[in-house]
């Protein structure tokens, strides 16, 4: 089995990418939402058979794009076909994409108020990133708010708390109740979104840092598919550091991996034993738990993420993408094919990983 | 590509039509801009007084700025990939030196440029059918623009790749020549595809004979062999001896002997002469025509140029049929002959700019051809590419110290312009700052420069800008953006995000001024801002000795929240003794011990009790003498002082207060301590 990259050039800095989901075939159509340019677009793509075949098998061609307020800076999936979109001039949008055989199609359905400003000047605060657990969307953003909306209903918070005095540049869900935020200074903090709590930290701790004297945020953060409890972080200076939840005393893991910030992390959405790892230097890394470490005389139930200084010895570490030379924004991964948007200005197809 | 021309614009500004219709202008620094506004003229003969349109109407100050290509989103995509080329042929120069196989690399890179360029011309082409872009003219004339100006520079990029790329020993170049036609004149390629799809009807086609005329000008003899052989009549024997002649035109492959080729074809020129003086092909009037140019004859030839459309079209054609083993050097003569023939032909003819490159490049003109270069409306991309890479390749260094330009200089110069007109234009600075990396110091001071001046619209933003600025080693970028986050955020009174800012750009004397800030804040209205931050600083605190006071104030503030006095005291003390703390905090602070003197289980020890008192003595009372001198200097105005606060006025009162739970405190102290504990 070999990976095989295609690169290709689409005129713009693009901040997400997604695929579409589908349940019983590979992905051929993904989405992208771009970031610092003179207009901001979320498109949706299509892969089409290279006539021209020589190691490319596809190339992506837009089939639609909508206009957005400001740099795209979050894109996730609530169900097959709707998407919700946070920008950075604060609010957050649901769009419904239409699969269609000639040209897919792409509607804003709703688009909420505001919801990130700065008090004092009363003006916009970027939302940095959402997550998304069933219709449940939350938001983070540079006034330090999290909030969390409906998507039945995108007009009416349903809970805001202001969890940080300063921006939150992370956000995952736990469980439909719990969420983790982790801001610039690298302290998480897990809130419980119900409305009958108080608002306040059910618990905050620290990201590792090899100088403690040094800033060190966590740019990204993602839970473990099947044990929700294994959470893994993302930092400046290029770690993964993994907490168990269960017990916040000290992390599990600590990993030192890239030399660069960390701009996205995240596991295989059907393979969970694969992490993937993407770098502000142009890195994307592919973390595989041997197999044979999961024998029963060996294994005593928890995974092999919560090993601690073990853990180096029980995962592969693979370059899926090297020496782009500018930042990966964001990468998504569906069946055996991947796609990163990149500051290239270019979406790298990735076959076979 | 229109040359020589001055670009004109037009103000009509009202005050410079009143005042002698005279403007004045100065390039804005840090860009390509220039900054036009009214001026009357002031010599030293003008009398020194307010002139007739003083105070009339508003100066109105024009930003004209040099319009580029790359104002059109689809051709970012051209800027990122040739970005990527030329890092890579960078990384390539690194390695080892010279060598037949760095050739072939170097060749390599050159055609992804130009590939690069084909594919945006590919994406152009299809764009401009889009309905939004046919609806828009100007957009539209964008596109025609841009189509030409990378069309042609493709077309010259392929030329000189032919001419000055190849290996040395490879030196026949006519068949190269013939590609490179073919590649630019595809028209007469497409008409021979439908005649070869039509075949036999072919030749009842009113056009038969003009494509193949064009084609056997253009030196596509197998194209022209096919079309001639579905031909009805191609059992005839004047075709048959057509077909015979074509096939035998000796071709030369690598590693033959050059001398033996030469005399083949000599001795098949020969023959076909002989073959047309015996009218072999005069049953076919057309076909001996055809016959007639393959032999290269002069009075054939000129009849059929009048028709062509730019006098280097068909020379290589022509080269094959007259002096197939031309050699580069030689092409420079027969290039100069040529023009001359084409121009005494077309005397009216007028030579574009394109054509004129053309020449230069044949002529082995290379010195003006990148004059010329630098002209095209592209920003400098093909010039500053090429040069980068006639550089690296080294091919044509002798060439360059014989006319005396210091090509490495050029080079510089040119990827500095073009990556600071990139570092400064259309959010671009990502792709800029590669080329600025090649430059040396120069380049190292000008993003030192243009970093700190990219427009920061995200806290994301700014930090790959940071990212940027570390793998760098400018530590002063860093700080320098840091400090306006940390300002703006102040400004904002998010004060906790202004604190982490100011910690980020580890400068002393902001950090200070937002500790302070905070410090004064809780002092005043005692309530500490931004508790967050505060607690989870950490060892950042070392920056500043001010925010190492905040946070172990913070500190003793969360033990006091939590009941927790015994530890309390102790930081306490520890921050009283530290001689860490400002003076307009010594009020709050002492005020702070009060509770725990005055507390009914003593929690205060004997010996800190003095250490309290020693404080109190030693450094709040000087302080309160100084400051009443100052407010006596200051005629009383007491928000000048040095506390800002309500315990100012009753500051005398809190002092007795102070001195007396001192007193109380020692004395219960002393007695608890000096009784032993019943065993």
């Amino acid at each position: 089995m070999s990976t095989t990259v295609g690169a290709h050039y689409i005129s713009e800095k693009i901040s997400k990418v997604r695929w579409l989901p589908e349940k019983l075939q590979q992905s051929e159509r993904f989405l992208t939402g771009s970031w610092d340019m003179d207009n901001n677009f979320v498109r949706v793509w299509r892969l089409h058979a290279n006539p021209y075949a020589q190691g490319l098998e596809h190339t992506p061609r837009c089939n639609d794009k909508v206009a957005v307020e400001g740099d795209v800076t979050g894109l996730e999936f609530l169900n097959d076909d709707t998407f919700a979109v946070g920008c950075a001039d604060g609010h957050l949008s649901l769009f419904h994409v239409q699969r269609a055989v000639e040209e897919d199609q792409i509607q804003r359905k709703a688009r909420s108020e505001r919801l990130h400003e700065f008090k004092c000047s009363q003006t916009r605060a970027p939302c940095t990133a959402i997550a998304v657990y069933g219709t449940d969307i939350a938001t983070i953003g540079e006034d330090g708010r999290l909030n969390v909306l409906s998507a039945n209903n995108l007009k009416q918070v349903k809970r805001a708390i202001d969890a940080d005095s300063m921006t939150l540049l992370a956000v995952s869900y736990v469980s439909q109740h719990q969420l983790v935020t982790a801001n610039r200074m690298g302290v998480i903090r897990m809130f419980d979104v119900r409305t009958a709590g108080d608002g306040q930290p059910k618990a905050s701790f620290m990201a590792a840092c090899q100088d403690t004297k040094s800033s060190n945020f966590v740019s990204a953060m993602a839970t473990h598919p099947m044990q929700q409890h294994i959470l893994i972080c993302g930092s400046e200076e290029g770690s993964i550091t993994v907490w168990d939840l269960r017990n916040l005393d000290y992390p599990a893991s600590y990993l030192s991996a890239h030399n660069s910030p960390i701009t996205d992390i995240g596991f295989h959405r059907q393979d969970p034993s694969k992490l993937f790892s993407a770098a502000e230097a142009g890195e994307v890394w592919m973390w595989s738990e041997k197999k044979q470490h999961f024998d029963a005389s060996q294994n005593d139930g928890s995974s092999a993420w919560l090993c601690g200084d073990r853990l180096r010895t029980m995962v592969n570490v693979d370059g899926v993408l090297t020496n782009i030379r500018k930042a990966v924004n964001s990468f998504d991964v569906h069946g055996s094919r991947m796609v990163c948007g990149s500051d290239t200005e270019a979406v790298y197809i990735v076959n076979d990983v | 590509m229109s040359e020589d021309t001055v670009p004109q614009f037009e103000l009509g500004d009202a005050l410079a039509m009143r005042c002698g219709n005279t403007l004045t202008g100065r390039f804005v620094p840090g860009g390509s801009k220039i900054a036009l506004s009214a001026y009357r003229p002031v010599k030293w003969s003008t009398r020194d007084a307010p002139s007739e349109t003083a105070g009339e109407g508003a100066v109105l100050i024009y930003m004209a700025q040099e319009t580029t290509l790359y104002t059109e989103p689809l051709l970012r995509s051209l800027l990122a990939e040739t970005n990527a080329t030329f890092a890579t042929l960078q990384a390539l120069g690194q390695g080892s030196k010279g060598g037949p196989k760095k050739t072939i690399e170097y060749i390599k890179i050159s055609r992804t440029y130009r590939s690069v360029i084909r594919c945006c011309l590919e994406k152009l082409e299809q764009a401009k059918k889009l309905p939004e872009v046919q609806e828009n003219e100007s957009r539209e004339q964008r596109y025609t623009d841009a189509i030409m100006s990378f069309y042609a520079i493709e077309c010259l990029w392929h030329l000189f790749e032919i001419l000055y790329m190849q290996q040395q020993h490879s030196q026949l170049i006519v068949p190269q020549l013939l590609e490179w036609t073919r590649f630019h004149y595809p028209n007469t390629e497409d008409h021979a595809t439908d005649l070869l799809l039509m075949a036999e009807e072919a030749s009842e086609c009113d056009s038969y004979w003009d494509t193949l005329k064009t084609l056997i000008m253009l030196g596509q003899l197998d194209v022209t062999r096919a079309i001639l052989s579905q031909n009805r009549k191609s059992n005839q024997p004047a075709f048959q001896t057509a077909e015979q002649v074509l096939k035998t035109m000796p071709v030369y492959t690598d590693g033959y002997a050059l001398q033996k080729f030469c005399s083949q074809w000599e001795y098949w020129h020969v023959d076909l002469e002989r073959k047309l003086t015996a009218h072999v092909f005069a049953s076919e009037p057309q076909l001996e025509l055809i016959m007639h140019l393959v032999s290269g004859s002069n009075e054939h030839w000129d009849a059929a140029l009048l028709k062509s459309q730019d006098w280097y079209e068909f020379l290589p054609g022509y080269l094959l049929y007259t002096r197939p083993a031309c050699k580069p050097f030689e092409l420079r003569i027969a290039a100069s002959n040529w023009l001359n023939r084409w121009l005494g032909l077309r005397p009216d003819w007028e030579m574009t700019q394109m054509s004129r490159m053309v020449m230069q490049l044949m002529e082995h003109d290379v010195k003006l051809f990148i004059y010329d270069t630098q002209k095209l409306n592209d920003s400098h991309l093909f010039a500053t590419h090429l040069i980068d890479l006639i550089y690296h390749t080294g091919q044509l260094k002798a060439y360059f110290d014989q006319q005396n330009v210091d090509l490495s200089a050029l080079r510089n110069s040119m990827i500095f312009e073009y990556g600071s007109f990139l570092m400064t234009s259309h959010n671009l600075w990502q792709l800029g700052i590669d080329y600025l990396d090649c430059c040396k110091q120069e380049g190292i001071a000008a993003i030192e420069l243009l970093l700190p001046r990219i427009p920061l619209k995200s806290e994301r933003q700014a930090f790959k800008i940071i990212a940027m600025a570390k793998e760098r080693g400018l530590v002063n970028v860093e700080q320098d953006i840091c400090k306006v986050l940390s300002k703006r955020a102040y400004s904002d009174q998010r004060y906790g995000s202004a604190l982490e800012w100011a910690v980020r750009s580890k400068d002393v004397l902001l950090v200070t001024a937002v500790a302070d800030f905070i410090l004064k804040h809780y002092s005043s209205t005692g309530v500490m801002l931004c508790p967050d931050v505060i607690t989870s600083i950490g060892a950042r605190m070392f920056v500043s000795p001010r925010l190492v006071f905040l946070s172990k104030y913070f500190e003793f503030y969360e033990f006091y929240r939590q009941r927790d006095f015994l530890s309390g005291a102790e930081l306490l003390i520890n921050l009283l003794a530290s001689k860490i703390t400002p003076d307009y905090f010594w009020p709050s602070l002492l005020i702070d011990a009060l509770p725990l003197l005055e507390s009914e289980d003593p929690k205060i020890f004997c010996k800190e009790t003095i250490a309290i008192l020693q404080h109190l003595e030693m450094e709040l009372v000087p302080l309160i003498e100084r400051n009443k001198l100052n407010t006596a200097k200051f005629n009383n105005q007491t928000s000048k002082t040095v506390f800002q606060d309500y315990r100012v006025e009753n500051v005398e009162e809190i002092l007795d207060l102070m001195r007396l739970a001192c007193a109380r405190n020692l004395s219960r102290a002393m007695i608890i301590e000096n009784t032993a504990p019943a065993t």
